[in-house]
């Protein structure tokens, strides 16, 4: 079987790789990639990164999720598998929306779409003090970054970068819609340069919070131009790029 | 599981779209969502896609005595189950409100509507009727229910056909389906349940809510009707006041609706008819659109078996003998009687936490023992061969130090390392810690 | 049918019946597959990692539990004794130590029995398991053969071909190794022919992941 033979890593990128597949990595990258990169003086000896999708195994990765399989060159280079999921499992560094569902005490207690829900402390948010609280009621939503976010422990988040300054996060505004979508979308919302959201931007002015969580709050002039947008990026789940622009073509016509 | 919250944000916007008279999905507020109608290969069963929203249907029959107050009629049993596939939070085998509601909703729909001529189920009068058996399972929730199950249930009892019978004399007997075709019910009318949900108090009116326009609705309005318009129940929930003309306003929608979706289910059932007639594909195979990048079909495959023979000969020949039978039995004292040596006691053997874990990976353990002999299915149990002259290696504990026992002590409680290949599940659990220990050193 | 059945059997009955497949065909689960094996149809349903109610909370790996909803009826012991064999075959394969004191759930609704229900309950379930993206270790198919009372072997038997048979075995095979992760049979076989069913099962379990990988294929041709 193709599984266990083990298929060398390059030769799979941009594939579509399966759990149980096993991909073996070259033992020394920098001596075999000599050849190809004459003249170039060869890479220093880097740790290779093996993102989500992915674990090591004796024989060398050992992909645990179905999905695409994606590799990054710089740093050493990162291999990972982009998959199509739902389900939000929170990590480090995130920045997602919750929904405040409690108040108690000293926290908030938001729904992020995890197994968990992730506690917010009243002062990790901009200027806030003991005296100075900010006024969150629940059922509002909250943009923040997870900064503990792992498998043992409850999720915690924060509406304040490390200096202090809420640099866009915080209570999200009362207006506007909240909706759902897979998390491989938002991924690609969240690309740099994303196709998708230069194209929207081009047809009217309105705001948009993208939370890793799959969760988009959009906010236009009309509920109509609202609702265009949730419609659009609900439908782009299963476009290529081709049908996508067609549709953009036929909206900004009318 | 639960559900996940629904946000101001969310609430507000929705109560303002619906203000401006504007739907999520860009309907209009007297809009139905697309129906989607397709049958299984058995007779009576149905899956009926509304939107989103979608319920599985399956009539089955079964001849008992009739209730003593109505001898000569047939029972029609409706049961409505929110399957916890459905949506989060829904919990299996919980009677929920919502769902003894939307039972006792679909049972005057359907069976309190007399839609069913239950007098033409009776076999033998007060001693033999048809009970005609209706399950319905919700699979996806996406807001009215209650239309999506009536018109699958009504839907799964027009395609039904149950077994003929004859009666002569004292004598009943039932056709299989290849002696006699098999009988529709006979159905007097299709009651269908149109639903519509009302906003700020009765202002503002919804057909066919979605699961988000039913989380932040008012009330509810339930109406069955058939096509000649004849109303069969009329529900009304979530406390509000309706005005006379404002429900006059919903029966004349809900006629439009239901002679629409009459045709529809006309259609489907005459089109599968056609199929089964002419002997084409059917089923939900051919339901599943090609042309969807998420459906994948595969024509009938054949698998190479020819060498399997070959292959389970090499395993067997491979496989170490099983170990001798002690066929006579021992007699130690008269009642007592012993075959063989017995097999080892696993009690106390190993810790808690071990046991857990070697009970989770069960699975990879029987892995193992498929490779060597499934000696459990063929129903004997392995007897142990004790080795008496050489002293046995006994790595069983935890820690990396090597017992040696002299064999004379406990002949029956120890394993000799070279009968491992025989499977017991505590020689799994022993498999498994040896394997471990290797992987420790 | 009768056509269908004398074409297997001329075949050696070591065929297949048409499989489908559809990923993701319900909105509200986290993960969902519908599995079509000839006419033996279930649909699969996952949520999770999700959070665990209250006793069901394991310390250190995720609690798995999987429901099988009869077609007809409440669920009886049959239902119970499949869910477990189905529970032991998914738990070999998740990575639920990567979310301990989280739950997933695996409900599975027979939609049309037509034989072999098991292995396309198993089927489904693994389709789900990889729609919903959850961390797995291998693939698993499910695999049901008949021993005809002739002493042919049909894979993937039909009710008709389930009922005449001597005996029906299903194995779920593990696709990283091809190990029998679950055998559960029904009538009497001698060892010879349990272990030709099993080399039976395992290759077609071959053609099966095949099909896995290009229903997937298919899924992410597009992004």
């Amino acid at each position: 079987m193709a599984a266990r033979g083990g298929v060398a890593v390059e030769e799979r990128v941009g594939q579509v790789v399966l759990p149980g597949d096993v991909l073996v990595v070259p033992a020394h990258p920098d001596e075999d990639g000599e050849r190809l990169r004459l003249g170039a003086p060869p890479a220093p000896h880097t740790r290779l990164l093996c993102g989500p999708g992915l674990r090591r195994c004796d024989a060398g990765l050992l992909v645990t999720k179905c999905g695409l399989l994606r590799h990054r060159q710089a740093a050493g280079g990162a291999y990972w598998v982009d998959s199509q999921q739902k389900r939000y499992v929170p990590i480090k560094g995130d920045h997602a929306i919750g929904i405040v569902t409690a108040k108690a005490g000293d926290v908030f207690k938001l729904d992020v779409g995890g197994s968990e829900q992730a506690s917010l402390s009243y002062l990790a948010f901009e200027g806030a003090t003991k005296r100075n609280r900010p006024n969150v009621q629940v059922g509002d939503l909250i943009y923040g970054q997870f900064v503990v976010a792992n498998k043992d422990m409850e999720p915690e988040m924060v509406c304040v970068d490390s200096s202090g300054r809420s640099s866009g996060m915080g209570i999200i505004g009362q207006d506007g819609f909240l909706f759902k979508v897979s998390l491989g979308l938002i991924r690609k919302l969240l690309a740099p340069k994303s196709e998708i959201i230069q194209e929207l931007s081009q047809l009217y002015p309105f705001e948009m919070v993208l939370g890793m969580n799959g969760r988009i709050w959009v906010k236009a002039r009309t509920v109509q131009q609202t609702l265009i947008i949730v419609n659009i990026l609900e439908a782009c789940e299963y476009m290529t790029a081709e049908q996508r622009k067609q549709a953009f073509a036929k909206l900004s016509g009318n | 599981m639960k559900p996940s919250p629904v946000s101001n944000c969310e609430r507000r916007f929705l109560l303002r779209a619906i203000e401006e008279g504007k739907r999520l999905d860009g309907r209009q507020c007297y809009d139905y969502r697309n129906v989607r109608i397709s049958f299984g290969t058995e007779y009576g069963c149905c899956i009926v896609e509304l939107g989103k929203t979608r319920v599985l249907a399956q009539v089955s029959c079964e001849l008992v005595p009739p209730k003593p107050s109505r001898p000569t009629e047939g029972i029609l049993f409706v049961n409505l189950e929110l399957s916890p596939m459905a949506a989060p939070g829904l919990e299996p085998g919980r009677q929920s409100d919502l769902l003894v509601k939307l039972n006792r909703q679909i049972e005057r729909c359907l069976r309190n509507s007399r839609c069913i001529d239950t007098e033409s189920l009776c076999v033998v009068a007060g001693e033999k009727v048809w009970q005609i058996r209706l399950d319905m399972h919700l699979l996806n929730h996406d807001g009215n229910i209650i239309d999506a199950a009536s018109i699958a249930g009504i839907v799964a009892l027009c395609h039904f056909r149950r077994p003929d019978v004859s009666v002569q004399g004292e004598e009943v007997t039932v056709y299989t389906p290849e002696e006699r075709d098999p009988v529709p019910l006979s159905i007097h009318h299709m009651p269908i349940c149109v639903s519509f949900a009302f906003f700020q108090q009765g202002t503002y009116l919804l057909v066919d809510p979605s699961e988000r326009e039913e989380r932040v609705m008012d009330g509810l309005l339930v109406i069955a009707m058939n096509k000649h318009q004849e109303i069969c129940t009329i529900d009304s929930s979530g406390g509000i006041v309706l005005l006379k003309n404002q429900v006059l306003r919903c029966s004349k929608i809900t006629a439009v609706k239901v002679a629409e979706i009459t045709e529809l289910i006309q259609k489907a059932l005459e089109n599968d008819q056609k199929v089964r007639k002419e002997g084409g594909k059917f089923g939900f195979a051919e339901s599943i659109p090609n042309q969807k990048i998420t459906a994948f079909k595969m024509e009938s495959a054949a698998v190479d078996t020819n060498n399997v023979e070959e292959q389970a000969e090499e395993i067997i020949t491979k496989a170490d003998p099983p170990s001798e039978v002690f066929a006579n039995p021992v007699l130690y004292t008269p009642g007592t009687a012993q075959i063989g040596e017995g097999i080892e006691n696993s009690w106390g053997d190993f810790e808690e936490s071990e046991r857990e874990e070697a009970a989770e990976e069960e699975g990879e353990g029987d892995a193992t023992a498929s490779e060597c002999q499934k000696m459990e299915i063929e129903g004997t149990s392995i007897i142990e061969e004790t080795k008496t002259d050489e002293p046995i290696l006994l790595s069983d504990s935890e820690e990396e130090e090597v017992v040696i026992l002299q064999p004379q002590e406990l002949p029956k409680k120890t394993r000799a390392q070279t009968n491992l290949k025989q499977g017991s599940t505590s020689k799994k659990a022993f498999i498994k810690r040896r394997k471990k220990k290797r992987a420790a050193h | 049918v009768a056509m269908e059945l004398w074409g297997y059997r001329a075949m050696g009955g070591s065929c297949l019946r048409p499989f489908s497949c559809e990923l993701g065909p319900l909105s509200r689960p986290d993960g969902s597959a519908a599995f079509l094996q000839g006419d033996t149809s279930v649909l699969a349903a996952l949520y999770g990692p999700a959070e665990a109610k209250g006793n069901r909370e394991l310390p250190e790996r995720a609690a798995l539990e999987v429901l099988l909803r009869p077609k007809t009826g409440l669920p009886g012991v049959g239902e119970r004794s499949r869910e477990q064999l189905l529970r032991r075959t998914c738990e070999a394969v998740v990575l639920g130590r990567l979310h301990p004191r989280c739950a997933v759930s695996v409900v599975l609704q027979v939609v049309a029995d037509g034989g072999s229900l098991l292995s396309c309950c198993l089927n489904a379930a693994c389709m789900g398991l990889l729609d919903a993206g959850l961390p797995l270790a291998s693939l698993f198919c499910g695999v049901t053969c008949a021993l005809h009372p002739d002493g042919s072997l049909i894979l993937d038997p039909t009710t008709r071909q389930e009922q005449e048979a001597r005996a029906v075995l299903t194995f779920a095979i593990d696709s990283a190794e091809k190990k029998v992760l679950m055998a559960s049979t029904k009538g009497a076989c001698s060892m010879e022919e349990m272990q030709q069913c099993i080399a039976a099962a395992q290759s077609a379990a071959d053609t099966i992941f095949q099909f896995y990988r290009d229903s997937i294929r298919r899924r992410y041709s597009k992004s």
